[in-house]
């Protein structure tokens, strides 16, 4: 297999977030009980023998660096490759979405000139799945293209995501927003190393734009292929997409599909106690992560490190982040309770499914973070 | 040679812990899974690393693969550093043939070399057998301001168990007067905790000594300590308060692990100032299904749940299947429980399987071990 290094995009944000990821970029939102959203992207990466990672960094970066620190946790901390922070420009914050701008990577040209390898796979960091790019690289280096792009037959709409156009099995183009049943653009891609180089200094007066909107009418010049992925895969655009993708996590099928010992989503390690549920407490379809003290009710939902539920206190379908307390009496209903936060005795939080209620973080103080 | 280190640590991680039976029969005592997700080796390791001490010797010798593999380079306790970390020291040959570990002592002494390279002002002696908490620092300050040679730390024991332990007489300055270990009339209730500083220059030489004498079972209890008392050399008494255990048999290894169920445990795992770390392997969140129900249990990551669990510790990455009932027990990582199982009273070892219908233990009488890396066939009936 020929050299492939890697580059993960972070430097992009929606309006559908709601807030939660005010402070933080979409890539470092906590999910699933202990993961951040990148770590799919890296781990991705490093399952699938990527060793020399590049990571274009949002504005708001503090919370992304936090958790990667020297990237020990994907075995990124090398001599040969490693993680490469690549800081991303300001027009990461015009809250287009646009995931690929160029002039991100433009900013980092260093990181594409320092190396002999191949090609290079860019992918985004609010994708959910567990995908081993190997098959993706083999089928781009046997075809020979220019780009190949990770595709797959749209589950439902959604206006944030492409809708790539092939004929005769070649892409002729892209469009936002995709409907069900459409073909839709994964967010990831490879391409030859001397090409993107080439993009940067083509276009270099559209730098400011996604690469696939820059290439719109370039696109029947070159050869652009797709590879379909059939697994298990979301994207996260909004509170709505983090809540459903989330709750997901409750069918084991699909959490058995994504974590897995094979293929291994890693994060960063926090040496919790393990969760203890004490007499009073009833938990059913839950996670329940290490460091909980449970001791109230708790159903369909998802409990992040060190949440402390008081006897009396219900919680029902929501999302409960790290180190918040639930009083005695509470009740929690179709929320998503952002990160250290308190929730009063008799204090009752109800959203629906279509309107998930977001607290967020340190809204209501739990504690004094240390 | 690197930056000069006040203390370093010599801990002794190679005992069999044969008491502790079918659960150490393929790894070493420091080994064993505590609390579900912790190794015993995991206490003293975290006290030195929340002591500030960043250089271990980690003397292995019994069944060490399963020991060297989870203590590493010591990352997980946060030992990482260009100019210390931890150190595996096993037995080894040399060019007039190699030996066991004969002693406590010996193990120090055969890796004289270590502490000369390091050449600490003081060494700590460590057991990596025990449970507890404690900050070394405090104990070397007392080491120092007393001026003594050697410090041993003590607590005070209930008198009818004394003469289980090396017990020691102290004056009122806390000067150890008498050490006797195992004593069959024990005259005071001071146990030896079997922690123990050292200045440097007079462990290396009472060792050297210890090596030359035939007679000497090269023990720092049998012989070192008595022969420096002998010579009247200063050894100080350093009283801990806290608690502390040696979980030697399989009654107080289960009896320690399940007072962590209690509301207010006398030893607990949560301390965010001092905690304990461990090594573990990347396991998702804890699952609890729809048809479990939990009465009382500490659930560990990577845990799936389906069956009723009453009063229980369940460790890292174990499934517990539709059905399954398990009461006053404790599962080590990585085992599967099976549908209609039924566990009381028991210790399941490590990446076992019990399948279906499998009875295993009784309400009264001794607890039952099952060891690691069994299967318990199906409808088994293991009282």
């Amino acid at each position: 297999m020929k050299e492939v290094i890697g580059l993960i995009t972070a430097n992009y944000g929606t309006r559908d977030m709601q807030r939660l990821s005010d402070e933080r970029s979409i890539a470092s939102m906590p999910f699933g009980g202990r993961y951040r959203l990148i770590d799919f992207s890296l781990s991705n990466m490093i399952n699938s023998g990527i060793t020399a990672v590049g990571l274009i960094t949002p504005y708001k970066f503090r919370s992304l660096l936090d958790h990667i620190g020297t990237g020990s946790a994907w075995m990124l901390d090398r001599k040969k490759g490693g993680l490469y922070i690549l800081p991303g420009t300001t027009y990461g914050m015009s809250d287009k979405s646009d995931r690929f701008l160029l002039c991100d990577m433009c900013q980092n040209d260093v990181y594409f000139h320092r190396t002999n390898a191949e090609y290079v796979l860019v992918t985004s960091a609010n994708i959910v799945c567990n995908m081993d790019y190997t098959p993706l690289i083999e089928a781009h280096t046997e075809s020979g293209a220019d780009i190949t792009m990770v595709t797959k037959i749209a589950e439902r709409s959604n206006k944030y995501i492409k809708k790539v156009n092939v004929e005769d099995g070649k892409v002729v183009g892209v469009k936002a927003g995709v409907e069900r049943g459409e073909l839709a653009f994964l967010d990831s891609f490879i391409i030859r190393r001397e090409l993107l180089i080439q993009f940067m200094e083509w276009y270099s007066v559209k730098e400011y734009m996604d690469i696939f909107d820059i290439l719109r009418k370039d696109y029947k010049r070159m050869d652009i292929r797709t590879w379909n992925y059939d697994g298990y895969v979301r994207e996260i655009f909004s509170v709505k997409d983090y809540y459903n993708t989330n709750m997901e996590l409750l069918d084991m099928d699909i959490n058995g599909t994504l974590f897995n010992e094979q293929m291994p989503i890693r994060t960063k390690v926090q040496d919790c106690v393990p969760a203890h549920v004490y007499p009073q407490a009833k938990v059913k379809n839950s996670l329940i992560s290490s460091g909980c003290l449970i001791r109230g009710e708790v159903e369909n939902s998802i409990l992040f490190r060190g949440v402390t539920v008081e006897e009396g206190a219900i919680i029902r379908d929501s999302i409960i982040m790290q180190s918040s307390v639930i009083k005695s009496g509470a009740i929690v209903k179709n929320a998503v309770i952002d990160r250290n936060n308190l929730i009063g005795s008799d204090m009752v939080i109800k959203g629906s499914e279509e309107d998930i209620y977001v607290m967020l973080k340190e809204q209501r103080k739990a504690k004094k973070m240390g | 040679m690197g930056r000069h280190k006040k203390c370093i640590a010599m801990l002794l991680a190679g005992g069999q812990g044969s008491r502790l039976g079918a659960l150490t029969k393929d790894i070493a005592k420091p080994a064993v899974s505590f609390g579900g997700k912790y190794r015993i080796i995991d206490f003293s390791l975290s006290n030195c690393s929340n002591s500030g001490i960043d250089t271990v010797g980690v003397l292995t010798q019994y069944r060490p693969f399963e020991l060297n593999s989870y203590v590493g380079d010591g990352e997980a306790w946060d030992f990482s550093s260009v100019d210390g970390g931890v150190y595996i020291l096993p037995p080894y040959e040399t060019q007039t043939g190699g030996k066991w570990y004969k002693g406590t002592a010996d193990a120090i002494y055969r890796n004289l070399d270590f502490l000369r390279k390091f050449n600490a002002d003081y060494v700590l002696i460590l057991s990596g057998d025990h449970l507890y908490r404690m900050n070394y620092n405090d104990m070397l300050k007392n080491h120092i301001k007393k001026g003594a040679v050697a410090t041993i730390s003590v607590m005070e024991v209930p008198w009818e168990e004394a003469s289980r332990f090396g017990i020691l007489s102290t004056d009122e300055e806390g000067r150890v007067t008498k050490f006797a270990e195992k004593p069959k009339k024990p005259e005071s209730n001071l146990a030896s905790m079997g922690i123990y500083i050292f200045n440097t220059e007079v462990l290396i030489n009472k060792l050297i000594e210890d090596a030359d004498d035939e007679d000497s079972s090269h023990d720092f209890g049998k012989n070192i300590i008595p022969k420096l008392l002998k010579e009247n050399e200063p050894v100080n008494a350093y009283r801990f308060e806290g608690f502390w255990k040696d979980v030697g048999t399989i009654e107080s290894y289960y009896e320690t692990n399940m007072q962590l169920l209690k509301e207010k445990p006398e030893f607990s795992m949560i301390d965010e100032k001092f905690p304990i770390m461990s090594n573990s392997n990347i396991y998702p969140v804890q699952y609890i299904g729809t048809t479990a129900t939990l009465e009382n249990c500490i659930i560990n990551n990577g845990c799936k749940i389906y069956g009723r669990i009453k009063n229980s510790i369940i460790g890292n990455g174990c499934v517990i299947k539709e059905g399954a009932y398990i009461e006053d027990s404790l599962i080590l990582p990585d085992t599967v429980i099976e549908e209609d199982v039924k566990v009381v009273r028991s210790i399941v070892g490590e990446h076992t399987v019990v399948r279906q219908g499998a009875r295993i233990g009784l309400r009264e009488g001794e607890i039952t071990v099952i060891g690691n890396n069994e299967t318990i066939k199906k409808g088994a009936v293991k009282p």
